[in-house]
């Protein structure tokens, strides 16, 4: 849905190029993440699809379209926008933040109102507790809800998100990350997500890009691929050197062919089943044992699990792990 | 003046209407005209100098010059262009003169304060320029602005005073009169008024300031 | 025309004036620091204070100069004294609010760890907060210094001489050399001197604060 074709940014003064002949597809549903050091000129991308920067060479295609041709405020009322400093309207309630889009583009009132409400509820905000605050009135967290919220306003297919959330503290992260994740899954947008953050990315991405400095792309691939094979130096270091376990993070446990409870194993720690493997691991760890018991959401033991079948899916390549599941 | 009064009331009611009231009334025209036609000139200026920077140093060190000329030096210079006779005229052209440093300046600070954050995701859903500066930088700025125009009125109402002497009329009128009878009442009237005129209009343009920051005011008393 | 103010500037009557213009301000300021900077370090002891000289001098700021000075002709007559005192009470306000704001943004980490190391009240003032405060204060005088100038151009209303005098004289006589040859000098001697304080608060800010204290009294 959305083609880079070989995007070239070169700032005038600028040594090297910021954005150094860059394509890629970003497909249509799917979050793609932006992801890389600073100053390797992720957000410069993300900011030439909806024209705040404009290409100094190469085209973006959107339906097939070069951007170009587009009308650009047209383009950019038709792109959902949520930046992580989030540059809520001061002076406007949270709901004609919300309404910011809609309004441009001449909804009736009751229609506004109504979608405003809707998306309070969808960012788990009350409406009647919320909707006429005013930004400086509600918590980072919460104004990051309010930014997504006024991003899907127009329900544009396309939403581009710079680290939108990146002010909030680590556990209201992990949360607004989780509830995104439920968003998505409700609304499948086509979206593009630039983070520093390679944890964010391997959680929120269908596909990741890696860039290096001076706006390459180092490689683009599904987040397992990229754990399991990444293709230079660069992307190893950069996803890191726990990469092993970080790929236990994109597991849950109750998708591991599980083994029988054996004789009485009641002082075995007990974990969920939509939990992922790295926190499986950290509760063996934690209770010192080589072995877990897995309960189903409804709080029934399914089996479990042991430290030599983690190990068995830590070496396996990501393909082979989908097929031999932890087959002992 | 032994034992004169300071205030001879009689002399007040016998004048109220003939003489104060009048002398009031002109006041507050000559001032409220002068801070509305630099406030024409002021937004924009202010407006184009935040976006042409280069423009900003030149302009404020203009304005600032033009502020620091005392006020019957003015008049005076004025007064000696062809076609500015004695009266209002030269009295409104210094007035307004006066008060553009203040009023572009607050312009520019004003928009200047609202986050670049802001201006930028307004951008990016699609806010034109125009769109941008009215619904976005002037709403926002517009508390910064009337603060602009608070601190340039109560200015004017002062100097307004020393423009009765190049017969603009007005509370200084009061003034120069007592001066010249050597009638205490009614320079103390006169001064009084203009005094007064200024902390009500103070008090009233800061009311004004709080009331146009709704979003400003309301986080202060939750939070407090 | 040229020729004539500048014949005017070059006589007695202008020199005369332009000395009492000068002996008047810089005596009002003068006199307008000994009086605000005690008061100002005094009332910074206690918040209350600061803030009641703060809103006091704000609503002093309220009076019109001419009126100050008109108000001191019924209780002080005519001549330089009426006039040097209207001036004085005109100076203080800037220089107060500036000096007490000034001396209360201290940040009171400093003024505390000062207090650690063993430093007097005294020495506290003079050698932490005086100097830190330093640019505040200055941008308050110069505020006061530019009004004063400006101001003993109204002095000659009260017979307080100056260069105002020649102003009135050409207004009366209808007189646009005369008009001129007070007129502009006082704007070049107000403009120097808006300049001039503006150099020196420039050149007495301690290197260390020169970033970001650009704050003066509106």
């Amino acid at each position: 849905m959305i083609g880079f074709r070989n995007v070239t940014k070169q700032y005038a003064g600028a040594a090297r190029p910021a954005v150094d002949n860059f394509s890629l597809e970003v497909y249509d549903g799917e979050i793609t993440i932006f992801v890389g050091p600073s100053g390797c000129g992720k957000t410069t991308c993300m900011k030439m699809v909806n024209r705040l920067i404009e290409p100094s060479s190469g085209e973006i295609l959107i339906n097939g379209k070069d951007n170009k041709s587009l009308n650009e405020t047209e383009l950019r009322r038709g792109i959902g926008y949520a930046i992580q400093q989030i540059g809520l309207f001061p002076h406007r309630t949270i709901a004609e933040n919300i309404s910011t889009v809609p309004r441009l583009l001449k909804w009736d009132k009751k229609r506004m109102r109504d979608r405003a409400d809707e998306l309070l509820e969808l960012v788990g905000l009350d409406p009647d507790t919320y909707r006429d605050r005013y930004p400086s009135e509600l918590s980072g967290g919460q104004q990051q809800r309010v930014g997504v919220a006024r991003a899907l306003a127009a329900d544009p297919p396309v939403m581009l998100m710079d680290e939108p959330f990146g002010a909030v503290d680590p556990i209201a992260r992990h949360r607004l990350q989780q509830q995104f994740l439920d968003i998505q899954a409700k609304v499948r947008k086509t979206i593009i997500f630039v983070t520093h953050d390679i944890d964010e990315a391997i959680l929120m991405g269908d596909r990741i890009a890696v860039l290096k400095e001076g706006g390459i792309l180092a490689q683009y691939d599904k987040p397992e691929k990229l754990l399991t094979e990444p293709n230079s130096e660069f992307v190893a270091n950069f996803v890191g050197a726990d990469r092993a376990i970080k790929r236990l993070a994109l597991t849950c446990v109750g998708d591991v062919q599980l083994e029988p409870v054996q004789g009485d194993g009641q002082q075995l720690p007990h974990v969920p089943e939509d939990e992922n493997l790295r926190d499986v691991l950290a509760a063996m760890l934690a209770g010192g044992t080589d072995r877990v018991i897995v309960l189903s959401c409804e709080g029934e033991v399914r089996g479990t699990v042991s430290e030599q079948t983690l190990r068995s899916l830590f070496r396996a390549p990501a393909a082979e792990r989908a097929a031999s599941g932890a087959v002992q | 003046m032994g034992d004169e009064p300071l205030i001879r009331w009689r002399w007040v009611r016998r004048n109220w209407s003939d003489e104060i009231l009048p002398a009031l009334g002109d006041h507050i025209v000559l001032c409220g005209i002068s801070v509305l036609i630099a406030l024409a000139i002021s937004i924009p200026i202010g407006i184009a100098i935040t976006r042409y920077r280069r423009a900003q140093t030149p302009v404020m060190f203009l304005t600032g010059l033009l502020y620091t000329i005392p006020s019957l030096s003015f008049f005076a210079i004025l007064i000696t262009f062809p076609g500015v006779k004695i009266g209002r005229t030269p009295a409104i052209i210094a007035l307004v003169a006066y008060s553009l440093l203040v009023l572009i300046r607050n312009t520019v600070v004003g928009i200047d304060s609202v986050p670049r954050e802001t201006i930028e995701a307004a951008r990016g859903m699609g806010l034109t320029s125009s769109q941008i500066l009215r619904q976005v930088e002037l709403p926002l700025a517009l508390p910064i602005i009337v603060a602009g125009i608070r601190i340039a009125t109560v200015s004017a109402i002062g100097i307004a005073t020393i423009a009765a002497y190049i017969n603009a009329g007005g509370l200084g009128t009061l003034i120069f009169r007592g001066i010249d009878r050597d009638f205490p009442t009614q320079i103390l009237i006169g001064a009084g008024l203009a005094t007064l005129l200024s902390v009500l209009v103070d008090f009233g343009l800061l009311a004004v300031e709080r009331w146009l920051r709704p979003w400003s005011r309301r986080a202060a008393a939750r939070a407090a | 025309m040229a020729e004539r103010i500048l014949e005017i500037i070059q006589g007695p009557i202008f020199s005369r004036a332009l000395a009492e213009h000068l002996r008047l301000s810089v005596a009002a300021l003068v006199v307008a620091v000994l009086i605000a900077l005690p008061l100002a370090a005094l009332v910074s002891q206690s918040p209350l204070g600061s803030l009641l000289a703060i809103n006091i001098s704000n609503i002093g700021r309220a009076v019109p100069s001419l009126a100050i000075l008109a108000l001191a002709l019924p209780f002080l007559g005519l001549g330089f004294r009426p006039a040097l005192l209207a001036l004085t009470l005109l100076a203080i306000p800037p220089i107060l609010i500036n000096a007490a704001i000034g001396l209360r943004e201290v940040p009171s980490s400093v003024v505390e760890s000062a207090r650690g190391m063993g430093m007097s009240g005294l020495q506290i003032l003079t050698r932490i907060r005086l100097p830190i405060a330093a640019p505040v204060i200055f941008a308050g005088l110069r505020t006061s210094a530019v009004q004063v100038v400006a101001s003993a151009t109204l002095a000659t209303f009260i017979g307080g001489g100056g260069l105002g005098g020649l102003i009135v004289r050409g207004l009366q006589r209808n007189s646009p050399e005369f008009q001129l040859a007070g007129a502009i000098p006082v704007a070049l001697l107000a403009m120097a001197t808006e300049l001039g304080f503006g150099g020196l608060q420039r050149a007495l800010t301690p290197k260390g604060l020169r970033v970001g204290s650009r704050s003066r009294a509106a």
